[in-house]
Formats: C-alpha cells, structure tokens, sequence
C-alpha cells in the first residue's frame, strides 16, 4: 500500500549562521497532493526548494523517487527532470514566446523533436487554458495567465512530481481563482504535487495532508479536516485564527 | 443593457494632430522671441561657418588625388592581377551583411517570398555573367579604371569557364531550393525544378568535357558540377527551411559571420591548410597579409577584430564569474591587464611581444599580430559591457532554467546569455563602432591601412599638398559607416525589444 515518491529524513539547511531548516522529516507517497503554509520565514519555501537541490541541504537524507541528492551532478540533473516547479513570481523566460518557453525544456533536456514538444505545448497550452496567446511573449500576458503558461512549461517535461511555491501570491485577486482551477484540475488528474500556498479553500478541496512550518520545524501535520477542525498546537491556532480571519 | 451603449473601443484612438509646414515652423522654430533668436543667430552662425568650406570642397578642391589613386586606396598594394580576390571577398562580406540585414527585416513568410521574387529577377543576369564571362565598358575617370579589375573576362583567371558553370549551377540550385521550400503552392515548385532543369540543360555541353585541371586527373566535368549543384540545392533548401522556422535562422545567419574569417583569409591569403591534395596554393597565387593595405586592410582589420573578440569577449564575461578559482582568476587578470594599458601600447606588444610566446619557426605576419592586438583589446572591453549585462539578469531566471532540469552550460547558453546580450546591445555596439575607428591607430606600428595609403598618397610628386582632401575623404569614410552600424544598432534594438517588455 505504503508507495513513497519523496522521503525526507531529518533535513537540515543553513544560511551562513541562519538556520532555516532544523531537521525536516516528511514523506510523500505517490498521488499524494501536500499542502505546507506557515509564517514567512517559517523554511516552507526553503524546504520545497532542497527537494530539486535549487537549495542545498547539509545534514540528513532526501530520496526522490528512489534516487538519493547527493553532490552528484548527474543525480541532479535526473532528479531535476522529474520534478516540475512553478515560483512564485513565474519566472518565466521573457526574451521567449509562450511557446519556445514550454518547448525548451523538452527540446534540450528530453532531446524530443521539435514538432513532438510543439504538438505537446499545444496541448498543454490547451489544458490551462490559453491555446490562443501561444506567439505572444510573458510580457504581453496578465499574471494569471503568465502562471498557467508557467505550470505548462513545468508540466511539459512529464515530471512525476509537482512543486509549487507561493503560485498565487504575486496575483491580483481576480486572476488567483484561475490558477487554482488549474491546480485543482491537476491534484484530481492524480499527480503528486508538493503545495506552499495559503489558499485554505484550496487545501480543503484536494489536500490530503497538510504541514504546518513555524521556525524551520514541522510544527503540527494532519489531513484538512483534522487541521481545520480540531488543531492540536496553539501556534497552529493562532496562524489559522490570522489568515482565515482576513 | 451596459454593453449596448459601450462605443466600439476598436475605432477610438488618441485625436489626430496634424500640422502643416508652415505651422510647424512656427510653433517650434519662432515659438518664443528667445527661440526665434536661437534659431536665426544658429542658422547664420552655421552658415558663415560652413560657405568656405562648401565652396573649398566643390570648386578649389583637388578630388583627383581620390580619383586617380581609387584601385590604390581600396586595395593598396594588393597585386594587380589578383583583384578579383579582395573584390571576392568584399562581396562574401556584403552579402553576408544583406542576409543578416534580410533574416532579421524578414518576420513573415509574405515577406520572404517578395524578397525571393527579387532574387529571381537577379540572378538570371548572375547566370550569364558568371556563364559567359563579361567585360563593361567604365568611363576612364573611375580611378585607374576599377571597372576594368571587376568586369574583364578574366576576372576569376585561375576560375576557368567549367568553374564558373558550376558557380551559375550551384546559385541556381540554391534559389531552386529554397523557392521550393519557401513556397507553398505547387507552381513554386515547379518553378523551382524548372529554372533549375534548364541551367543543368545549359551546362550539359560543359559537363562532358573531361575537365584536367583538377588534381591532374582527368575528371568529367559532370563530375565536379553535380556536387556543386548538390551544394547549392542543400544550402537553398535549408535557408529557405530556417527561413519558414522563423527563430532559428539567426543562429545559422551568427555561424556563418564565425565561418566568414577563415573563409576571407583563404581568399585573401591562400595559405597552406594542411590537407594533402586540397593545397589552396593550387588554385590560387599565395599572397602575404603584410602587404594588405588601404581599406581593404581597415575592412579586414574591423571585421577580424569584431568577429572574433565577440565570442573572446563573451568567455571572458563568463569566466570572470565562474566558480572556479583558476578560470575566474586569469580572466580577470586579462581584462584588467588590457583594459589599463591604451590600445597604441597593446599594438606595440603585439608587434614585439607576440614572437616571445610562440615557438621559433612560427613566424606570424605583421597584418595577423595587428589583428592579434585589436581583438584581445576589444575582447577585454566587450567583457565588462558583456558582464555588466549578466548582472542585469535576475537569479529566479536561474532557478526557473535549473528546475527544469537543464544543466549548467544549457541554462547560461538559452537562459542567462541571450537576456544579457540583449540588454547591452547599445553599449556592445558601441564598442564596435569604436573598433572600427581605432584601425586607424595602426598606422603607428607601420601597416598602411586608410589613413596610412592616404598620408602616403599626398607624398606623390602630382598630389602634394592635397592634405585637406584627402583627410576629409577619410572623415567622411569612418563617419558613414560608423554612422550605419550604429543606425543598424538601433534598429536591432526596436526590434529584439519585443520580448522585453
């Protein structure tokens, strides 16, 4: 029964003297969706940042889909092309078209032909919503609609695991339900996906676990209704009391 | 019951303003008293100034000194029989220009395929200059009769009639291809198939003579002509594919410039390439660059010293922030080494110090150290404007480009170069434009590029004391084509500007 795709153990990280992560443990299974909110400053963002090594971490173990991160470049590389990460800012590439942005990846990383990774786009464009702005450029587009080219660009590579961090944070509040619908429509299609998001109605629609960080610890865990109903930890009372106030 | 009261927001634009001349001089020449004091105190200031000079330039001036002394100016010392050469390479160079000038004007396959229609009103006449030879009548006072270096016969001497049949196939084939590739509609390709059926049927006498000249064997000259034809028709063909790929054709069009050097040198220099049986020497007379000069020698010298610090430039802005302690250590230390001694002391040291650091018998010529100099210099500048634009690109690019699995030489190469590059193409192109110009400080080491064909010129027995013309001349020189690059400068920044926004 038990599949699991990402197993954290004790996962440590340090910024010169800061310490962001103080011994993480955490295990995904295979079509999980995850949620982690927290304070900012809290490590959520670090955290899902060591799981592709964007972040290096200095003690403990990560184990992505059987593959440990070590300093291995290949190990990364490999790892890195299974996972798919959409930021916060979108960060997509500005001197390329919507297009050239969600083929990229696929034409130099997977080695595909360029119409197979085009025909791919397109359909992947299609699913998000935005067949039409396929020539245009990231600057030509809202902030909502630069984020969903963004998850298609991270969908592009087939990754078994998805990563968001903070996806509708930089959004205005009109473009934010787009994104999530998206997101939505993805956690049911069974992909594994690793969430840092404050969207609680989100969380309550797909999560089936959630973390709650403060201080670079995993400070209280459970599935929503548990979270939501009965919190076990004050700190975790008083953050939700915050954010579901507003 | 809102949307019907709407007004169509599609035909609404800012009011028109409209002036006419008369009123546009009045509103920004003789706005105020104090503007239309300025501008008539300029306007006669300007004029004072100028009618001397003007009435210098069109009556009193000795343009003779020009004139006479063309084929010298252009070429300098180049030798006489050999002309078609640097005329050769002058045209691979324009060309090349054009093609660049075309690949980035042309953003739509219409367009493409109106160029196209040009190409075929052209080249027909290409064919039967290159078929037949050609020699043009050119009125005697064009120099020393340049007309009669570009246009006689003989032009290609060592080029004898098969080859020139097999340069008109190898065109034809090539605007064969890509009409058939650019072109949707079948009659373009039929078009295509046919002007290139009838060329092959104008070369079919041609093909069967034995053609001894190659190799001494006796070769049908069928022989020779098919794979320049094959040539040609894969070159059309891919052009014309890259051209229907609208992003792509830019890398072809920035490999050809890196393939322009070598291939300029062979045509000017033809030195040994090491290859048995394919000596250049064969076909064409040997001839040292210490003797290039005038502004065949500046050409060179700019296009050399652009084409090749360019990618210098870039390794050093790169190695200058890697992580490795050696490669960031001797980048800086070229960079900073270079750029605090003035250009005239790095020629100097290429001129005398270059020989120090090779071996012995490798005895480099005069013209290759200059160029040695130039392109070390201009690297080291093109690295700091290069760098400069690397920090202008944020991390979170990195991170989007790494967690989509590319690895470190793929997320500089797509990612982080082509958004530095673009944010500092005034200042790269700057610095270029100040290269060109700088050529002429090699006249202090000795090499006789424009300025030094001309200080030599007003030393002739007919032309003394043509100073004035004949620095004028070269004013006008640098500053037209300083004046093109960084117009053409501008335009490229318009238009990679789309993306940026």
């Amino acid at each position: 029964m038990s599949d699991p795709i990402i197993i954290c153990r004790d996962v440590h990280k340090w910024f010169g003297h800061f310490q962001a992560l103080r011994g993480i443990n955490l295990v995904v299974e295979r079509g999980e969706v995850i949620v982690i909110f927290g304070p900012s400053g809290s490590g959520k963002s670090t955290f899902i940042r060591t799981i592709n090594r964007l972040e290096e971490h200095q003690r403990g173990e990560i184990i992505v889909d059987g593959i440990e991160l070590t300093h291995d470049v290949r190990n990364i590389a490999a790892i890195r092309s299974e996972i798919g990460m959409v930021f916060q800012q979108f960060n997509l590439f500005p001197h390329l078209s919507v297009l050239q942005n969600v083929t990229l990846a696929p034409v130099w990383v997977r080695k595909w032909p360029k119409e197979k990774a085009e025909e791919v786009a397109v359909q992947l464009l299609n699913r998000v919503g935005i067949p039409e702005q396929a020539d245009k450029y990231p600057g030509q587009l809202s902030g909502g609609q630069q984020q969903r080219v963004a998850i298609a660009r991270a969908l592009a590579m087939q990754p078994k695991i998805m990563l968001f961090d903070e996806p509708t944070s930089a959004l205005d509040p009109e473009m934010i339900k787009e994104v999530l619908d998206v997101m939505i429509e993805l956690a049911k299609s069974g992909m594994t996906m690793i969430v840092v998001t404050h969207e609680m109605g989100f969380a309550k629609a797909v999560a089936d676990r959630m973390y709650f960080f403060d201080e670079g610890l995993v400070i209280e865990s459970g599935t929503p209704d548990e979270i939501f109903q009965a919190p076990r930890e004050d700190r975790t009372k008083l953050f939700l009391s915050q954010i579901l106030s507003q | 019951m809102a949307s019907a009261s709407r007004p169509d927001l599609g035909t609404i634009g800012p009011p028109r303003v409209s002036l006419d001349p008369l009123a546009w001089i009045r509103r920004n020449l003789f706005g105020s008293w104090f503007n239309s004091l300025l501008t008539i105190a300029l306007l006669l200031g300007g004029a004072t100034a100028l009618r001397p000079a003007v009435r210098w330039a069109v009556q009193e001036a000795h343009w003779q000194v020009i004139s006479v002394n063309a084929v010298v100016i252009l070429f300098g010392r180049y030798p006489a029989d050999e002309l078609s050469r640097p005329i050769t390479a002058l045209a691979i160079l324009i060309l090349l220009s054009l093609m660049s000038w075309i690949v980035w004007r042309v953003d739509s396959l219409a367009r493409a395929r109106r160029w196209l229609l040009w190409l075929w009103v052209v080249s027909p006449v290409a064919y039967a200059l290159l078929l037949r030879g050609f020699s043009l009548p050119t009125p005697a006072t064009v120099g020393n009769n340049l007309g009669y270096y570009l246009f006689r016969p003989e032009v290609l001497p060592r080029l004898g009639q098969a080859w020139r049949g097999g340069a008109a196939l190898a065109l034809a084939a090539l605007v064969g291809g890509l009409t058939i590739s650019i072109t949707p509609a079948r009659w373009g390709r039929w078009l295509g198939l046919v002007g290139l059926a009838v060329l092959a049927a104008l070369n079919v006498p041609l093909s069967l003579q034995p053609l001894t000249s190659v190799a001494g064997l006796p070769l049908p000259r069928l022989l020779v002509l098919a794979p320049l034809a094959a040539l040609g028709w894969l070159a059309g063909s891919r052009i014309g594919r890259s051209l229907t790929n609208l992003p792509s054709r830019r890398s072809y069009v920035i490999g050809l410039w890196l393939a322009l050097i070598p291939t300029e040198l062979l045509i000017l220099t033809a030195f040994d390439v090491g290859i048995p049986g394919l000596d250049p020497r064969s076909v064409l007379n040997p001839v040292e660059p210490a003797i290039w000069s005038g502004i065949m020698l500046t050409v060179v010298l700019a296009v050399v010293s652009i084409v090749a610090s360019f990618p210098i430039g870039v390794f050093l802005a790169l190695g200058r922030r890697s992580q490795l302690p050696v490669v960031r250590g001797s980048s800086i230390l070229v960079i900073e080494i270079v750029r605090g001694v003035p250009l005239i002391t790095v020629l100097f040291m290429a001129q005398v110090m270059l020989p120090l650091f090779l071996p012995l018998d490798l005895n480099i010529d005069r013209v290759v150290r200059a160029m040695a100099g130039m392109t070390i210099f201009t690297a080291a500048y093109l690295a700091e404007v290069i760098r400069g634009g690397l920090q202008a690109v944020r991390h979170e690019q990195v991170d989007a480009a790494r967690a989509l699995g590319l690895s470190e030489v793929l997320v500089t190469g797509l990612v982080v170069l082509p958004q530095a590059l673009r944010a500092v193409i005034p200042a790269i192109m700057g610095q270029l434009v100040s290269v060109f110009k700088d050529t002429s400080l090699v006249v202090i080491v000795g090499l006789l590029d424009l300025v030094g064909i001309l200080q030599s010129i007003i030393k002739q027995r007919d032309f003394v004391g043509d100073v004035r013309e004949v620095y004028l001349f070269a004013g006008v020189f640098f500053f037209i084509f300083s004046y093109a690059m960084s117009y053409a400068s501008r335009r490229l920044e318009k238009r990679l500007g789309v993306g940026e926004r």
